[in-house]
């Protein structure tokens, strides 16, 4: 049997743990209301009690929506992370930690990281597998854009190609990502640091000018400003990494003798089982570490995964508290309409349609309140996507997956089932009762 | 045509079994129109709702032509309520959001998908008898005498053999209680409908057949009005 679910496409898997999910609640449903008609009812109850019919369903749309939204941005976090290293199949960095390493790399977070020398460079600069070999250079900024000194290869490659403008062809040219606020012509003094330490006046000779932009990537990158890594060595007084004889030289090869040395060498390989036979060959001790950046996100995610299981229970329990709440309110409620109960009871009416009227004046506000939910848990997790975004620059986008659909397909049948609850306390209530209420 | 009603021995008491109502015997021809009065918590009321089978504390027998009534569980109960028996209570209960012609339907909601058409249509054409347009006003902008008569064309709709009137006129000024009298009393004679009303008015008992007086929880007179 777990063969065969497992032979099942994904989504045909997906589509049938829903209806699965839905399932009791669907059984529910036509058990109680075969053969009945109770909406004109219903809807004359609901009309009547609308406002603190409207508020149930506005607790049970913020807490279906805290949820949902809960789920799709951390989903769209997960995807926007991954995507943002995807460009960066190996990472090499002299041993330390590998998160803080990726970090400084993929995602631009600066940090005090030891150099790796030019013969390490040198060696996977020129590994026969190695496509692309770029060593980072970070420590500038210039306003809120980090700079970050590489090489004219590892931008093309970044960028897929799509530069508008030109590459740089002297160490006092720049290319800047996409939502860098400045011009192709545009000339700038990075300072020395960044944010509120930078100083502003640490490089006050070296002027660099813009002479191209990169595509949009969705990644940190795109606020950076790139320039050859040669200039980020010249502004801080150090050799350009090339012998004087060369030293116009924009790009690789360096000179071993003139390399002032890099944080991260980032490699691409165009044959995926070379990236692995690269990780093995660099990883030596005291000397370099090769990553993926991949993996040490999956391991993250990993961890998180627990927190994140652990989340999507909370936010469940608190949902079916919140529920719980609600069915209570309704079972409240339903002591206003007690003498319309009282009065079909008396008109004949058999004990499963007043329970039909009943659970579906239930039912009805917590289906709303959860379609609701789903609305607001999706434009909330948009917006909050639209801060991570702007904040991190790391595109994340939170569209509706299956796990808000599984989510909201459980929390949907579990109420639905406990409003059986109150439907069958009001059907107790006696009838003389409720019609001298 | 109506039932005949034959009630023994037939006891109700309260949750604390303090005795509510005693009738050792009562009986009324099929069609007959039989008023009961007396004092406020006197067990009218009482009466009324045993004759319709709601009261769980009753024992003895309420036979309604062959059925006894108090033998049967609440579901077969309900089911004889909606077969045969029409209720009008003193503050209408009806549903306010909806229009008249849904009120006096109404149950045809809990009826077999077959007969509701049908309903309906008597429903409408008893609205329309009672001088009330069905149409899409909802019965909250209507006056106590209009909703009486709504609640009188949701009673008499199902065609049921009996009708239970718990205090018909008691919310309705004169002019209105007197017209409502003249509708109750003409559509039950000419359907040969057993009626029980439940009234302090005298207009209403007047024109009855059969007037019980109850009296702490027992019939205390049996008479014929004049």
């Amino acid at each position: 049997m777990s063969a065969l679910w497992a032979d099942l496409p994904v989504l045909t898997q997906d589509i049938l743990w829903t209806l699965l999910l839905l399932l009791p609640a669907l059984v529910v449903g036509i058990l109680t209301l075969r053969g009945y008609a109770p909406w004109p009812l219903v809807r004359a109850i609901l009309w009547r009690f609308r406002w603190p019919a409207s508020m149930f369903v506005l607790l049970i749309a913020i807490s279906v929506g805290m949820g949902i939204g809960l789920l799709a941005q951390e989903r769209g976090l997960r995807r926007g992370t991954a995507q943002a290293a995807d460009k960066f199949d190996l990472v090499v960095a002299a041993p330390g930690s590998e998160l803080t390493a990726m970090f400084a790399a993929v995602y631009l977070q600066p940090s005090d990281m030891p150099l790796l020398p030019g013969e390490v460079y040198d060696e996977i600069a020129g590994h026969e597998d190695v496509s692309v070999a770029a060593p980072l250079a970070f420590g500038d900024s210039y306003g809120t854009a980090p700079m970050v000194g590489t090489t004219a290869d590892f931008v093309r490659y970044l960028s897929e190609d799509r530069i508008t403008g030109r590459m740089w062809q002297t160490s006092s040219e720049a290319v800047t990502g996409a939502l860098v606020p400045l011009e192709t012509g545009d000339h700038f003094t990075p300072a020395h640091g960044h944010g509120d330490a930078a100083e502003d006046d640490a490089h006050g000779d070296s002027e660099l000018t813009v002479v191209g932009h990169m595509a949009p990537t969705g990644t940190p990158w795109d606020r950076a400003i790139l320039v050859p890594v040669e200039a980020v060595w010249e502004v801080h007084g150090l050799a350009n990494g090339h012998a004087p004889e060369r030293a116009e030289q924009i790009g690789p090869p360096f000179d071993a003798a003139y390399f002032p040395g890099t944080p991260v060498i980032v490699t691409h390989s165009d044959e995926l089982w070379a990236n692995y036979a690269l990780r093995s060959e660099f990883t030596r001790d005291a000397e370099t570490m090769a990553f993926f950046p991949g993996t040490v996100l999956s391991n993250l995610f990993r961890v998180m995964g627990d927190v994140r299981q652990a989340m999507s229970l909370m936010a469940l329990v608190t949902q079916i508290l919140v529920a719980a709440s609600v069915l209570l309110g309704l079972f409240i409620l339903s002591r206003l309409f007690r003498r319309q109960i009282a009065l079909l009871r008396a008109l004949g009416a058999p004990a499963r349609f007043v329970f039909a009227v009943v659970w579906s004046f239930g039912a009805t506000l917590l289906l709303a309140g959860a379609a609701l939910g789903l609305g607001t848990g999706l434009g909330a997790a948009a917006l909050l996507s639209r801060a991570v975004t702007a904040r991190t620059d790391i595109l994340v986008s939170a569209p509706l997956g299956w796990s808000e659909i599984h989510f909201l397909a459980g929390f949907v049948s579990a109420t639905l089932l406990l409003s059986l609850l109150p439907a069958a306390i009001v059907l107790r209530q006696p009838v003389v009762g409720g019609l001298r209420a | 045509m109506g039932l005949p009603l034959s009630v023994r021995a037939l006891d109700v008491t309260s949750d604390r079994n303090r005795r509510l109502l005693s009738i050792p015997e009562l009986e009324a021809p099929a069609g007959a129109l039989i008023g009961v009065r007396g004092a406020s918590g006197a067990g009218k009321s009482t009466l009324l709702y045993a004759l319709a089978g709601l009261l769980e504390r009753a024992s003895g027998s309420v036979r309604w032509g062959d059925t006894d009534l108090l033998s049967l569980g609440p579901e077969r109960r309900a089911a004889f309520r909606a077969g045969h028996i029409g209720m009008i209570f003193q503050d209408f209960l009806l549903f306010e959001e909806l229009d008249a012609l849904a009120n006096a339907s109404v149950t045809a909601l809990f009826r077999k998908r077959s007969e509701r058409a049908a309903l309906r249509a008597r429903s409408a054409e008893r609205l329309t008898r009672l001088g009330l347009d069905a149409g899409v006003r909802s019965v909250a902008s209507f006056s106590g005498g209009e909703r009486q008569r709504v609640a009188i064309a949701r009673a008499v709709a199902a065609e049921a053999p009996i009708l239970l009137a718990d205090e018909p006129t008691a919310s309705l000024d004169r002019a209105a209680a007197d017209r409502l009298i003249e509708d109750l009393v003409a559509m039950t004679r000419e359907t040969g409908t057993t009626l029980v009303a439940v009234s302090h008015d005298l207009h209403l008992i007047e024109r009855m057949d059969r007037v019980l007086t109850v009296s702490d929880g027992a019939l205390s007179s049996h008479e014929v009005p004049a």
